[in-house]
């Protein structure tokens, strides 16, 4: 029985830090341009073709093509912001919302259209196998990924504690209107908003790639627990979205062990609505509305 | 504001007389299917636009009542064999009463944190519906028992009489906007969705207001599921609280203009005809090129006329 | 509102009735200058089935293009099928939309369709209304529930699956200890009641038996709950993406379990594609498989040539159905589709495409259930599918893994 629990927070874990890497880069976006990102997952699929792409081709490891995959989706999420976020700024939140809806729902068809839609997955020597002690497993590939999703979360923390954009950053997302009296010029934070935000998505994607299979809808299945995580956490906090990542990874698992198999995502629903009904602000609450 | 000048009697009057018609000149089966859509999602877009468009208060969970409303009238017809159109005024005050906790949950957020806690409710209700197999047949769904022509039971063997079901409905919900529009609850309703605060610093009932409209917007809603379900004879839980429902219903009246009265109509017609054509013409060439192609004029509309099909009129007209 | 902005709204709203109004009519009707014999079938090619529609949309044209290569439908003076593809979008709605569209744009005699059981529900609701019939190897039991008369299923039921799985597990194991799994939408419903009904009666003991959300971000806790519930034996009955990821987190655990899958996603190529070596041993059960019949593996070869991939279940089925449906034409010789259905009720075929079912002989009752229907057993042995269920069907031996 202990094993059973302590596999089963072990489980949460190890998944949650992928619903981290997706969170974070979703509260970013919202904390810092203040719009809601409904196409995030699509980045995390896109960074799992790449790295699939990579590793067909050129046999580059799905842990590796990280280095790959965060650069170009920096770009990607820059241009984004300059050619299309940026025109629907300042208006209120039904375009914005549906803009990014509109871009999810183009760039699922085009996946669809230029990779179609079987399934692809990577095997490496790693992928299926595990630690085991104690009762308990670990499997190489979510371990991997979850200490990367850690490091990153990390060094992001650290961006945005002790660099001058960082503090840009995160006093933009306080107080528009006061930052930008102070001289900071809020499209080039947008941009590097969406940039890293973006880059995190790929990174997700790319640590994915080693153990789940890629195709044109996964992005859909990850993007929800990363809202619910975001909303948690408190919109716009880096800190809060990580740890209510982890903390509904352990819930959602504990609940398909003890509550019903199927209850995993109503659990995280509820916790939600709990959280909206008692604490709107979120765990970290103290954000102004 | 519409001043009911005469001119716009005579348009009104006009287009009645057209959509009246319309049925009996259009010999294309699916012709009418695709005006049966349109009339729909003009109705669930203009009950929506009461609760978005004018109060600003932006639901993506809309289906929530759409599908309560559905399963209230299936319930009662299969389970007691009572009329659906009892049961679709009975779904009606199945969602409106729905409206008053997912109201009274959601409205302690605002902007998009109120959007996502909307689609998680609306999700909770999926996923309770696709649960509990002996309440609500569950995850199989059921069909419509064949009733054959039963116009007592809402089934015809034709379209033309859903088309002047939904038609009706769709008259009914745009003169309660018209009417709200030219009433101090509009005048509220306008006010908190500008500026909330403001508009509770000058004395208006921000949460009653919220409450009565979102109450009204979901009777409307539970409507269209109650009907819906009659038409394509069949329910289960993915279909009855389907997202595209809650999306297509906000989408409608961006694309034609939140806020006015014609604009969920306008926008419906814009988009479900675009569908129907790229249905038509690229259905089966290549997968996910119909879709993207949809996604594309999406955007451009949004980035080019946020205001939509209406807002860019009105403010040809200012120039004027 | 000025005159001006009335009269643009009125002339929108036309136009848009207008537009697409001539917009059909302007849509060529495919075919060859002969009067072709129009056949609807109605697939999801894109959404979340589209790849296993993808398949069967090249299964479909494949079997037309076998029957107008042999001759057409002679009692109709040769005339050919032509086949009239349609894409439900893995959405209930558009189905509704497009069967409707089929028929009333098309003179259709005869359907086939739609993969998945909810699709196909609605798909024949309409069909009968609209008189037309129906032939599916969806395999909800509720198809030939509701009385209806144009609904034609010439495979085995969900019912008989469920009966079939239970059986077979006592092939890997005599004292089976099962944990069911499936997803909480139609398919995994209909099949695990089956399931549950028949376990007693079986002699299967059932000790986990639980719905779970389909298109889950993580396999490991089910089958935690799995591991602790002592089973022996697993069924999941799964869509694809969901079953890569449970049969790799079994190795993953180090978990010693036998495996019966049922069918769908299970049993295409694309499964051993994405597990690999993973998938040998592992069983299923299927409505037909490309071994069952010297006419399935020419079909089988003949699929290859295409698109290099076995021939996976349903379009194998398929390609039967569209033999049956030429067979009810030869004998009705009408395109009127209410004799074609009479035909079809008519049907007794033990030879032959058109029989290509498990036990080889295909006629249909009054529900339009086939009488001799029955699924078969199979088995994933070195990338490909073999039948190892019941022995009467049996063309390999079980791999004890």
């Amino acid at each position: 029985m202990l094993e059973t629990v302590m596999q089963a927070v072990i489980n949460g874990l190890l998944i949650g830090g992928i619903y981290a890497l997706v969170s974070i880069g979703v509260t970013l976006i919202f904390g810092v341009v203040k719009i809601v990102n409904f196409a995030q997952g699509e980045f995390v699929m896109i960074g799992m073709y790449l790295s699939y792409y990579l590793s067909s081709q050129f046999n580059i490891d799905p842990v590796v093509s990280v280095l790959f995959s965060m650069p170009i989706l920096f770009v990607v999420g820059v241009l984004i912001q300059h050619y299309l976020i940026r025109r629907v700024l300042g208006l209120n939140d039904l375009p914005q919302i549906f803009l990014t809806f509109a871009l999810s729902l183009l760039i699922i068809n085009l996946s669809l259209m230029f990779f179609t839609a079987n399934y692809r997955t990577i095997h490496t020597w790693y992928s299926d196998e595990a630690f085991h002690f104690w009762g308990v497993y670990i499997p190489y590939a979510k371990l991997i990924a979850f200490v990367l999703a850690m490091i990153l979360s990390g060094i992001l923390w650290l961006f945005l504690k002790t660099t001058d954009l960082g503090k840009a950053m995160r006093a933009a997302s306080q107080n528009r209107d006061v930052a930008q009296l102070m001289g900071i010029n809020p499209n080039r934070v947008f941009a590097v908003a969406l940039g890293i935000a973006l880059a995190l998505a790929g990174a997700a994607g790319s640590l994915l790639m080693s153990f789940y299979p890629a195709y044109p809808l996964v992005g859909q299945v990850f993007v929800l627990m990363a809202f619910v995580a975001v909303v948690l956490g408190t919109l716009g906090n880096v800190l809060g979205a990580l740890v209510a990542s982890l903390l509904m990874g352990i819930a959602e698992s504990l609940g398909i062990q003890f509550i019903g198999a199927d209850s995993g995502l109503i659990v995280v629903f509820i916790l939600l609505l709990a959280t909206l009904a008692l604490k709107p602000s979120g765990l970290a609450g103290g954000w102004r509305k | 504001m519409h001043k009911l000048i005469p001119s716009y009697k005579i348009f009104i009057g006009l287009l009645l007389i057209l959509m009246v018609l319309l049925p009996f000149v259009i010999t294309s089966s699916f012709a009418l299917e695709i005006l049966v859509r349109i009339l729909l999602f003009a109705f669930i877009g203009t009950s929506w636009n009461l609760l978005g468009g004018y109060a600003k208060q932006l639901s993506l969970g809309h289906v929530a009542f759409f599908g309560l409303g559905a399963y209230t009238s299936t319930l009662m017809e299969i389970n007691y064999g009572i009329s659906p159109w009892i049961g679709m005024l009975v779904g009606g005050l199945v969602g409106m009463s729905a409206s008053l906790p997912i109201g009274w949950l959601c409205f302690r957020l605002k902007g998009p944190y109120f959007t996502i806690s909307t689609i998680a409710t609306a999700n909770v209700l999926m996923l309770i519906f696709l649960k509990f197999r002996d309440f609500a047949w569950g995850a199989e769904g059921t069909t419509i028992p064949n009733l054959g022509h039963a116009p007592l039971m809402m089934q015809f063997e034709t379209k033309t009489p859903y088309y002047f079901i939904v038609l009706g409905l769709l008259i009914v919900s745009l003169a309660i906007t018209a009417w709200i529009e030219r009433s101090r609850i509009g005048y509220y309703l306008i006010a908190l969705g500008e500026d909330e605060d403001a508009a509770e610093a000058s004395g208006v009932d921000v949460v009653k207001v919220k409450r009565n409209i979102y109450m009204l917007s979901a009777f409307l809603t539970a409507l269209a599921g109650t009907f819906y379900t009659q038409y394509i004879y069949f329910i289960d839980p993915q279909t009855a609280f389907s997202f595209n429902v809650s999306i297509e219903a906000a989408l409608v009246s961006i694309v034609g203009g939140i806020g006015t009265l014609w604009g969920p109509v306008i926008g419906t017609v814009l988009l479900e005809t675009s569908t129907a054509l790229l249905q038509s013409y690229l259905g089966n060439s290549i997968g996910g090129i119909q879709l993207t192609v949809y996604s594309l004029i999406l955007m451009a509309v949004i980035l080019i006329r946020p205001t939509g099909i209406v807002g860019y009129f009105k403010e040809i007209k200012a120039k004027v | 509102m000025t005159e001006l902005s009335q009269n643009r709204r009125k002339i929108i709203k036309a136009t848009g009735s207008a537009f697409f109004a001539s917009g059909l009519s302007a849509i060529p009707l495919r075919g060859y200058a002969a009067d072709p014999v129009n056949i609807g079938a109605l697939y999801p090619v894109t959404g979340s089935m589209a790849q296993i529609g993808t398949g069967c949309v090249a299964a479909a044209k494949l079997a037309v293009n076998m029957i107008n290569d042999a001759g057409g439908i002679k009692s109709l003076g040769g005339a050919k099928l032509n086949l009239i593809i349609s894409d439900v979008q893995s959405d209930t709605t558009v189905t509704r939309t497009e069967t409707d569209r089929l028929i009333t744009s098309n003179k259709l005699s005869a359907i086939h369709g739609c993969y998945a059981s909810a699709l196909t529900l609605i798909a024949c609701e309409v069909a009968e209304r609209a008189k037309v019939p129906l032939i599916t190897g969806s395999s909800s039991d509720m198809l030939n529930k509701g009385g209806r008369s144009y609904t034609f299923t010439p495979f085995a039921r969900a019912s008989q699956f469920a009966q079939t799985q239970l059986q077979m597990s006592r092939l890997a194991t005599d004292k089976p200890k099962v944990a069911v799994i499936f997803e909480n939408t139609a398919f995994g419903t209909a099949t695990s009641n089956g399931v549950k009904e028949l376990a007693a009666s079986e002699g299967v003991e059932i000790v986990m038996f639980e719905p779970y959300s389909a298109g889950f971000t993580d396999a490991a806790p089910l089958l935690n709950k799995v591991k602790a519930s002592g089973a022996n034996t697993l069924f999941s009955l799964s869509y694809l993406n969901d079953l890569i990821l449970i049969v790799r987190s079994i190795r993953q655990m180090g978990l010693n379990i036998a495996v019966n899958a049922g069918s769908g996603g299970f049993v295409m190529p694309d499964f051993y594609k994405n597990v690999g070596k993973l998938a040998d041993g592992l069983q299923g059960v299927t409505h037909w498989n490309h071994d069952i019949s010297p006419e399935s593996q020419k079909c089988n070869e003949e699929f290859k040539k295409i698109t290099g991939e076995f021939l996976f279940e349903y379009g194998g089925g398929l390609i039967a159905q569209t033999y049956m449906l030429a067979d009810a034409l030869e004998r009705c010789a009408s395109r009127d589709p209410q004799k074609v259905r009479e035909a079809l009720s008519t049907l007794d075929v033990s030879s032959g495409y058109a029989a290509m079912a498990p036990g080889g002989r295909v006629k249909f009752g009054p529900d339009g259930k086939n009488i001799y229907g029955r699924p078969v057993g199979v088995q994933w042995q070195n990338g490909d599918l073999a039948s190892i269920y019941p022995k009467d069907f049996a063309k390999a031996s079980v791999l004890k893994s």
